[in-house]
């Protein structure tokens, strides 16, 4: 069987999910002889940056018209897009205020200058094109990412968790942060697959993987809000990393 | 008029070019282009509480992430009065060499070494030199493990909170830490003799200023209150708080990166502006590498960024170790953080990110909610000067052929290891 073929590409944001697959520092090597990387700019010089691709991973969200065009590039070339952590899924951190005037920010920004840059509101890949599977997180976790290749490499799709933090944190036997310690943390709307990271190191979640399907924020406010907490500024909270999120 | 144009840069973080114009032999026009796109995160957490403000702004960045959330936390505790203990303080620094480590590592090894050698990337060099990848990687890998360890995450640290930890590491945990250090000092020998077997690059010299916190201690450069601008024996020194004047930020067309001058002159930061303004630790065992990498301070050749990066490992091992094992020494304390008690008020905190200095800079309302908030990072310190080196690389190069210099001016910009989502950041004007 021949290697497939695979690009990852970064559009606006940290960099963090390819820093993630760069973090997989003992298996990187055996990795790169299982796939054919062809398009890694972060990574290398001399990139193939026309040819077909079986595997495209993105990560970042869309601020650009060049950061659509790049996508829709990418789209096509690719047999399957995998958008690549949180920015990717959901529009991340740059979209949690979609409703405020870009104009307005951007010349509070740079001033008069700002106006003549490429800039519009953060979008998540799917609301550009097509995308064949989402590896959530911010940024994922590089078991995943592993899992995901794995499993391409056998023809099969890779399974995550589809139930909230809190499940994982009650498997790890914390105390609840929320219920006992009055904490505002987003495990209960929050998609599992970081093992309760933070609730587990005492840190409320924030929310960083994006919400999962069934979540239910409306309980989640008014449990905060009879712990004191401004109904406003929680739902705000929840929609730090994700849009549309809740509420 | 002729053209080159570098339009995407490889083997950096983020989406930049460069673009230098020349009228017959001589350079007209440089532009180092950032076309990152503006996530405007600034003016978004406006409104935000104090809890939420490290986690969204340590998204800036992720090879900086350790950086930006220990300087954002530092800026919240200065606005509130809040003193952290001193366990606290070694583990932030503990967490702040973890990811030294591991982002020079990652650059000199997987980003920077290709050049020298003339690999398009480290996949391709570990085919002919697997040894120096995997040199680079297992020092890397140890460098995720202390910011594992301390900070909850190898990136975007989730443990490091206002006020402190929110669970401090074991006993078992920082005992195995120490065991890879240890391990590590092999390791550490090793990186020097292979980044003083590279062939030199010797392409560029100009006049530098440096600018770098002055640390009060031999020990650490983390911390300090002041920076200090070098620059042909002249020393200036600008407290914390009056970071504008050291910044004098401005907006320019080709860039979403703001461009900064000191009276004028644009200025470096990082590695080598660090070893430049604080030379006091340079002894030993660092001394004896320093002469073997050939580096003598203060350099007027950018590309000994790299040389600097080189001993800040070694360094940052070494320094790693000597935390640990006073962590050990005085007893490893299951504190929990201090109390946070909001006001009204300003904070400004400056560290040492790996690439140099940054600077969170917020207001709070009485509720402990942002007002507004300014973060300068060191790739936009550094944009105009990194466009100062562009010119004089071309300038001294003879021949102007163009494939010579489009290589020699990424090997500049990589040699600045830039960071073109942390430079591209959103300032109130």
């Amino acid at each position: 069987m021949s290697k497939p073929t695979v690009g990852i590409f970064g559009l606006t944001g940290c960099a963090g999910d390819q820093l993630a697959i760069l973090n997989c520092e003992d298996r990187l090597l055996d990795l790169v002889a299982l796939i054919d990387v062809r398009d890694f700019l972060m990574a290398s010089s001399e990139n193939q940056t026309d040819c077909a691709l079986d595997v495209a991973l993105v990560e970042g969200a869309v601020l650009t018209s060049r950061d659509a065009e790049r996508l829709r590039a990418i789209r096509q070339r690719s047999k399957m897009l995998v958008a690549l952590g949180t920015c990717a899924v959901w529009g991340g951190v740059a979209a949690m205020d979609r409703g405020s005037d870009r104009g307005q920010l951007i010349e509070e920004v740079y001033g008069d200058v700002g106006h003549g840059y490429d800039s519009t509101h953060a979008q998540a890949l799917r609301e550009i094109v097509r995308v064949d599977l989402n590896i959530t997180g911010c940024p994922i976790e590089k078991e995943h990412f592993l899992a995901a290749i794995a499993a391409l490499l056998n023809g099969d799709v890779p399974a995550y968790p589809e139930y909230p933090v809190c499940t994982e944190c009650r498997m790890r036997e914390n105390n609840c942060l929320l219920i006992e310690h009055g904490l505002p943390c987003c495990g209960p709307v929050t998609s599992a697959g970081c093992d309760a990271r933070c609730p587990d190191l005492r840190v409320p979640c924030v929310g960083c993987r994006g919400p999962i399907a069934d979540a239910n924020p409306t309980a989640l406010l008014e449990a905060l809000e009879q712990k004191g907490f401004d109904r406003r500024q929680i739902a705000a909270r929840l929609r730090t990393f994700a849009p549309e999120g809740v509420a | 008029m002729s053209m080159i144009v570098i339009e995407h840069l490889a083997r950096v973080e983020g989406h930049g070019g460069i673009t230098v114009e020349l009228e017959g032999d001589k350079v007209t026009n440089v532009k180092f282009d950032v076309f990152e796109g503006s996530r405007l995160l600034e003016p978004l957490i406006r409104g935000k509480r104090y809890d939420e403000v490290a986690p969204i702004l340590s998204r800036i960045c992720a090879i900086c992430s350790a950086a930006h959330t220990l300087t954002s936390l530092k800026a919240t505790e200065n606005a509130f009065g809040i003193r952290v203990s001193p366990q606290t303080e070694l583990l932030r620094e503990l967490l702040f060499r973890g990811e030294s480590i591991e982002s020079h590592a990652l650059h000199l090894f997987l980003l920077a070494a290709p050049d020298y050698l003339n690999y398009p990337s480290a996949i391709a060099l570990a085919a002919d030199k697997p040894a120096a990848v995997l040199l680079g990687l297992r020092l890397k890998k140890l460098g995720n493990l202390v910011q594992e360890t301390i900070g909850g995450r190898a990136i975007h640290p989730v443990n490091a909170v206002v006020g402190g930890f929110g669970k401090v590491p074991s006993l078992d945990q920082l005992i195995e830490l120490r065991g890879g250090l240890m391990q590590a000092a092999a390791d550490s020998d090793a990186a020097i003799d292979l980044m003083a077997s590279l062939p030199a690059a010797d392409f560029c010299h100009s006049e530098t200023l440096y600018a770098a916190l002055r640390s009060p201690s031999v020990d650490s450069y983390y911390l300090g209150d002041e920076v200090m601008v070098v620059s042909n024996g002249n020393r200036a020194i600008i407290p914390a708080a009056d970071y504008q004047s050291l910044t004098n930020e401005k907006s320019v067309p080709h860039s979403h990166a703001k461009h900064s001058a000191f009276r004028g002159n644009p200025f470096m930061v990082g590695s080598l502006a660090r070893l430049t303004v604080n030379p006091r630790r340079l002894t030993g065992k660092l001394a004896v590498a320093m002469k073997r990498l050939k580096l003598t301070l203060p350099a007027d050749n950018p590309m000994d960024n790299n040389k600097a990066q080189a001993l800040e490992l070694i360094n940052d091992l070494q320094r790693a170790l000597e935390i640990i094992e006073q962590l050990l020494r005085d007893g490893i304390k299951d504190e929990r953080s201090m109390p946070v008690q909001p006001r009204a008020g300003t904070g400004t905190a400056i560290t040492e990110a790996p690439r140099g200095l940054l600077i969170h800079s917020y207001r709070y309302d009485a509720d402990g909610c942002i007002v507004s908030a300014d973060v300068i990072t060191p790739t936009a310190l550094n944009a105009a000067s990194m466009e100062l080196h562009f010119r004089r690389a071309v300038e001294q190069c003879a021949e102007k052929e163009e494939a010579v210099l489009a290589r020699r001016l990424q090997m500049i910009a990589r040699a600045y290891d830039p960071c073109i989502s942390c430079s591209v950041h959103l300032v109130r004007r």
